[in-house]
Order: structure tokens, then sequence, then C-alpha cells
């Protein structure tokens, strides 16, 4: 992981215990960790100076749904900031929630550390290739899709389909190969996510519909029953 | 819990309200009591009026010479007074000891006692001492009463009591004197000196007798005897109308105590059977609390029982989704902890370390990594549970899902030989096919950690029931079976509960917590189908059996 200039990334987890291996960690990989145990002490920083990356926890202490809260406001107060959400909690509402709440990634706390790693390093990398849009592209283009490796983006007929990176990635490991069956642990693998079966079952089921959001008739992933899912293409 | 013999509690009570058939023996034991008393005081009365006769005609041996009563036959219901003064014409007459004048006078003295004695309802006779009548007044039959009809149940109960109870009859044979006389030992006995009473039974045998003979003393001496009879009919008609009565007071009493009875427990036994409906109801096959019991408010022990059962039922609720949310909560707690074992074990190995502490991370991460996967599987059923409320049912090819996942398992299990049996025409049903191969994951899971190694696994998709003249669909029945040793007893329907394992050993390294049915089971409910584990024909191992209803 070889950055040119440190980052600074705000972490906000109410266990002194994983909120300090997480710091170290991170601190330990380059980083400037901005380490909170709560909601206002978070946001008491934010004010005064934005990280470029919130690593945030949903239950804060007595406030179960205060990382929610936070990422309503930091979102507020920024929007391009890159939010990530990493809990303990692993239900489709709450990821449905966080997401919508804007952040860019849902992670549960089974993430190893190098996962972990990997994901705020392509979240920077995205970040970085937006400001400079004369960068060189690194299009992968399947019919329709088109896939911005460097970006992490998709477009789907021309329209931009919000992805997450989590999704991105699920897309891409499926489009690269078309026709070709992956199966759920190919996919996690390809994610950098350590999630169980169900997980990816919504995954799939959440990017099937942010395509249909566009053509309504897309069916371009079909689920081979038994086996995984693969890009008709 | 039914015996060869079992009895009701209506039937109980209708054996214990036997006991009120002792009360019409009880009266009728009364009632012959009452019975024996009023033939006594009949007697004594006789007697009485025996003992006034003679006592008017002791000292009278003029009169016992008088003429005896002439032996012709008795005729019924003609003068009642017969008198025989002397009858030239009768041959077997003695001359008494005074004619004339004076035997006109006694004979007028007699006539007046006699006269007087007429009024009796007795019959009496003077006897001498050879036996010879020698004077008669009165009738032993009474005039016929005719039975006033008071209502229509008195009418009811008399028919009745008749065919029970015997009926005096003023009809009977009342014998002549003479026969009376020669068995009468009460009459034997008055001559000899000593009153004495005797019931005899006319010669027809429809009647009593109650006869009574005093005897006529004339100095030291028996002249005669006086004897006086009466039925008993008057009795009977008082013992029969107390019966009558008797009859009527406990047939009333009994049908009214029945009916009470009858009433008292059949509202009983209503009630428990529908407490007993209500908690049956209350708990499906799966040992789940479906509903709640109302819990009636009445006051008495049924009431208080079914408030308890209701109490026992809501505790047992309470616990019940404590145990089935236990798992995920459980394994939400446990996630931070073991966030924080991890994240101190990869900044570990970041930190330089010699090559023998390498391993016991490398351990301690395995550990880890098994702990997760359980800490997953444990929130797999409440999170399966969430996210059936916002499932989207489509219509799909089931055969389609079943061929493929089992394409699937053949990968996934190299070593395990998989039969695959399906219909060659798609079933088409409504639903999630992603649950329901999550479903048939666990199932093959499952068949797989039962099977004996090197058995085959079957998966079987049929139609069962479908007609296809009438548009019946019938319904599709799922089952994987695998060979091994069959259920033990009574775990067929708690296998499909949460945490509920059957399994012997846990051994191995995949942790087993009985959920993988459990999980089975929620996804077969939500298509409105039901599950269920058997063992096979043979004993030799399980099937289990999902049942859904396919779509036209």
């Amino acid at each position: 992981m070889g950055t040119a200039m440190p980052r600074r990334i705000a972490l906000v987890e109410d266990d002194p215990a994983i909120r300090a291996n997480y710091a170290d960690a991170l601190g330990k990989h380059g980083h400037e960790v901005l380490a909170y145990g709560s909601r206002n002490e978070a946001m008491a920083a934010f004010r005064v100076r934005l990280p470029d990356l919130a690593i945030l926890d949903i239950g804060l202490g007595d406030d179960s749904d205060g990382g929610f809260a936070l990422c309503r406001d930091l979102r507020a107060l920024s929007a391009g900031l890159p939010i990530i959400f990493l809990t303990a909690r692993d239900s489709d509402f709450d990821v449905v929630s966080g997401l919508r709440m804007g952040a860019d990634d849902y992670l549960t706390k089974d993430i190893s550390l190098p996962h972990l790693l990997a994901r705020i390093a392509a979240l920077f990398r995205r970040i970085d290739v937006q400001r400079e849009p004369k960068a060189a592209d690194d299009i992968l283009e399947r019919g329709q899709l088109a896939l911005d490796m460097k970006r992490f983006t998709a477009t789907w007929n021309g329209a931009r389909v919000e992805l997450t990176l989590t999704e991105f990635w699920m897309v891409h490991a499926l489009a690269r190969f078309p026709g070709h069956v992956k199966n759920r642990e190919q996919l996690m693998r390809e994610a950098n996510l350590v999630v169980d079966d169900d997980t990816v079952t919504s995954h799939m089921k959440r990017i099937r519909r942010k395509f249909q959001a566009i053509t309504p008739a897309f069916d371009e992933i079909e689920t081979v029953y038994g086996m995984g899912y693969r890009w008709k293409g | 819990m039914h015996r060869f013999f079992s009895l009701g509690l209506r039937g109980q009570l209708a054996l214990a309200a036997l006991v009120l058939l002792a009360l019409p023996w009880v009266g009728w034991r009364y009632v012959q009591e009452m019975e024996g008393f009023l033939l006594e005081a009949q007697e004594q009365t006789l007697l009485g009026t025996a003992r006034a006769v003679s006592t008017a005609l002791h000292e009278r041996p003029a009169l016992m010479a008088l003429r005896s009563l002439s032996p012709r036959p008795f005729e019924l219901g003609i003068d009642p007074l017969y008198w025989f003064p002397d009858t030239p014409s009768s041959a077997d007459t003695e001359p008494g000891p005074a004619r004339g004048e004076s035997a006109n006078a006694r004979e007028g003295e007699i006539e007046a006692i006699l006269k007087g004695i007429e009024r009796s309802t007795s019959r009496i006779w003077v006897v001498n001492r050879e036996f010879r009548v020698i004077a008669l007044a009165g009738n032993l039959k009474r005039a016929e009463s005719a039975e006033v009809s008071g209502s229509w149940y008195a009418d009811i109960l008399r028919e009745l009591s008749s065919r029970i109870l015997q009926r005096p009859t003023e009809n009977f044979d009342a014998a002549t004197p003479e026969d009376v006389l020669s068995s009468g030992p009460e009459v034997l006995a008055a001559l000899q000196g000593a009153p004495r009473t005797r019931v005899r039974q006319t010669p027809d045998g429809k009647a009593a007798i109650v006869s009574a003979a005093h005897p006529i003393w004339a100095g030291d001496e028996v002249v005669g005897a006086v004897v006086a009879e009466e039925s008993t009919n008057s009795i009977l008609s008082v013992r029969n109308r107390a019966l009558e009565r008797l009859l009527l007071a406990t047939l009333a009493s009994f049908v009214i105590a029945s009916a009470v009875l009858l009433g008292l427990a059949t509202r009983i036994s209503w009630r428990i059977r529908r407490l007993r409906d209500e908690t049956e109801g209350a708990i499906d096959a799966q040992g789940r609390i479906t509903r709640k019991l109302s819990g009636t408010r009445a006051g008495d022990e049924i009431g208080d029982l079914s408030r308890s059962f209701s109490a026992v039922l809501e505790r047992l609720a309470e616990h019940h989704s404590y145990l089935e949310t236990m798992a995920s909560r459980l394994s939400h707690e446990l996630r931070t902890p073991v966030a924080v074992v991890r994240s101190s074990l990869e900044n570990l190995k970041l930190e330089p370390s010699p090559a023998e502490a390498r391993v016991y991370v490398q351990r301690a991460e395995q550990g880890l990594a098994r702990l997760s996967t359980i800490l997953t599987r444990m929130s797999e059923a409440s999170r399966l549970e969430q996210g059936l409320l916002a499932t989207e049912r489509e219509r799909f090819d089931l055969t389609l899902v079943v061929s493929g996942c089992v394409e699937g398992y053949r990968s996934a299990f190299p070593a395990r030989q998989f039969d695959l049996l399906i219909p060659d025409a798609p079933v088409a049903v409504e639903g999630s096919p992603e649950l329901i191969a999550q479903m048939l994951d666990k199932l093959v899971d499952n068949a797989n950690d039962f099977g004996v190694p090197g058995t085959p696994i079957s998966v079987h998709l049929e139609r069962v029931g479908a007609v296809a003249e009438l548009g019946e669909m019938g319904r599709v029945v799922l089952s994987v079976s695998n060979r091994g040793d069959p259920l033990p007893e009574g775990t067929r329907e708690r296998l499909f509960a949460s945490m509920v394992s059957v399994r012997r050993d846990a051994g191995g390294d995949k942790p087993h917590l009985g959920l993988g049915l459990y999980v089975a089971r929620l996804i077969a409910e939500f298509h409105r189908g039901s599950i269920h584990a058997e063992n096979l024909p043979d004993g030799q191992g399980v099937a289990v059996k999902v049942q859904l209803t396919p779509l036209a």
C-alpha cells in the first residue's frame, strides 16, 4: 500500500480495544488515524476539519443508531467524503439503512484487516481518479455495461449505476468472463468480503434492482441454482 | 389415553345419581312398616269389637241355645243381617230350653244388640260350642268407591302404579262362615277361652281377611264365641295411596335431580373440553405457542385452571421467543469481543515475532475462524426471518432449481453420489428460488453429515395427488434422504425447532447448532408448505420431506 500522501482517517468506535487495534493497524499502514469514542466528540472534530475518510460504527455507546445519525450529519457537511460502516450488525435492514444514509460501503467486523485496507485503498483511489479527470481510462465494456476500473464506477446504457464498492467488485467479477458461473465464495473473494452466502444473495438482489431501475427488463445476471451467478453477456 | 372402559364426567355423575334409587326402596320399607302397624291396629280393633259384642252376650246361656243358622248357601249383598230364630222346617235344630214369650223377648234383646253391631263395618258372627253359627251380621265387602280422577298425571300415575301394585278388589270370594269355622284356629282358641286373631287369605287369594274371635262366657263355661272379620282392603288402599305418592315423589325428584346433575356435568365437561381444545390448539406440532389462551373469568376451579393454563402458556411463549432469539442476540453480543481478538491477532502478525509464536497466532486464527462460522450460523435464522418479510414472491420452475442445485452439490461433494429424480414436466411454484436453494442446501448438508460415507443421497421431486382431468394440482413433495441411523424415537417434530440437534456426537470441525433444519422449516413455511422427517421404510436411513403446493 504505497500511498504517496498520508491520509487522515476518522475512526468512530465505542469499544476502546477495537478502536485502538484498528487505529494501530491503520497507523502502521501510513495513515493518520483520528479515533473517537462518541458521536458528539466526533462531530465536534469534523466541524473543525473534515477527515479524508470516515469509518463509523452504528451503535455508539447508549446511542444504538448513533452511527446512522453521524453519517447523515457528515454527508450534510460533505457530499464527496467516503464513509464506511464497520459494525457488528449484519441484518439486511441495517445494511440497507446504512447505504441509504449515503455510506459508500457497509462492512461487518468479520472483515480481516487486509480486506479492510484494500477497501480503504480502493476508495482513496476512486477519489484520486475523480480529481484527475485527464487520467487514461481503464474501461471494461460488456455490451451496454461499462465498468471504469479506475474510478470504480459503472454505467449501463450510458446511465450511471450507483454501485457500492462491494457491488462494483461483484459485477466486475461476473462481467469479466461472461457466461462463466461464479460461485459465492469466488464472488466474496473478488469483493474482498468475508460474508455468508445469504449476504451474497442479498447483494445480488440489490445489484439487480439498481440495474432494473434503469432498464426494468434487465436480466443479464443469471442465477445458476446451487452453483452461483453468471453474466449472460 | 382411552382405556377400554372409560366413563366421561356425565357417565360418572349419572352413575352417582343411581344412589337416588335407594330413596324409593327406603320409602317402600317405610310403607311396609306402616302397613304392618295398621294391620296390627286393625286386629286389635277387631278384637275389641269381638270383645265388646261378647261382653254384651256374656251370661246369657239361653241365647246359645237358640237355633243355629241354617246351613244354606251364603248370599251376597242381600240382607246383611241374618238371624234365624227357631224355624220348624229346619231338621237339625235342637229344641231350645226356652220357647215362647221368653224366647221372643230374648230374641228382641239379641236383635237389638246385633242391630247395633250391624252399624259396624265388620262382619260379625256368633258361634256356639258346636261351631254352629247362630248369628251373623255385616258384610265383608265394602261398596266400591268410584276412583275420582284428579288430574292427568294422577291418572297416568294410577295407571302406572296399578301395573306394579296389587289393587284391593271387592270382588273376592267371601268364604262362608262354615268354611272359616272348620279351618279357623282363632275360633277354636276362643271356644277354649282364649281371644285370638288371625289373618287369612280368601279361598281365591284375592283378598286378606283379618278375623278376631272372643269367647262368650256363661259362668265358668265358654258357651260360644264372637268372631269379627274385616278385609284388609282399607289398609291396602291406604298403602297403595302412600306408595303412589311415594312413587310420584321419588320419580319427580329423580328426574329433577338427574336433569340438574346432567346439566351440571354437561356444562363442566363442555368447559373442560373447551379448555383442552384451546390448550391443544395453542401449541402446534413443533411445540411452538401459536396463540394465547383467552382464560375465562369464571370464579370456580375450572376458571382458575384456565387462567393458570393461560399464564403458563404465556410464560412458556416468552421463554420460547427468548430461546428463538437467543442465538441471534448471543451472536451479536459475541461479535465485538471476537473483533477485538481478531484485530489484536492481526496487529500481532504485523509485529516482528519469533517463528514459534507465529504457530500459536495461526492456531488462534483457526479457532477464531470457527468461532466466526458459529456466530454467522447462529444469526442466520433470525436474519432469514427478517429477510422473509421483504422477500418478493415470484413464479419459478422447481425442477430447474432442484436439478441446478444437485449439479452444484455433485461438484461440492465429489465423494458423494447424488440420485436425482425429477418430473419431466416443469413444476411451477410461487416463492423465492434462492430460498428454495438455501433450503435444499440445508437439507443436503444435513443428509451429508448423517449419511454413511460412500452411500448415495437421494433428492426426489414428485407430484402426488394430481388429477389432470379435474385440474387438481395435488402437492409436490421434495425429499432428501440418506442412508444411516434412523431417527431416535420422539424427535421427529423437535428436529425442526431452533437449536435442536439429535446428533449423538457433535464431532468434527464443523460446528453443529441444530439451526439448519430450523432454517429449512422457515423457508418451507414461507412457501406455505410443510416439512417433516421420517425413517426410510427399511429403517436404514432418514428422509426429510417438504410438501409444497404447485401452481397451475
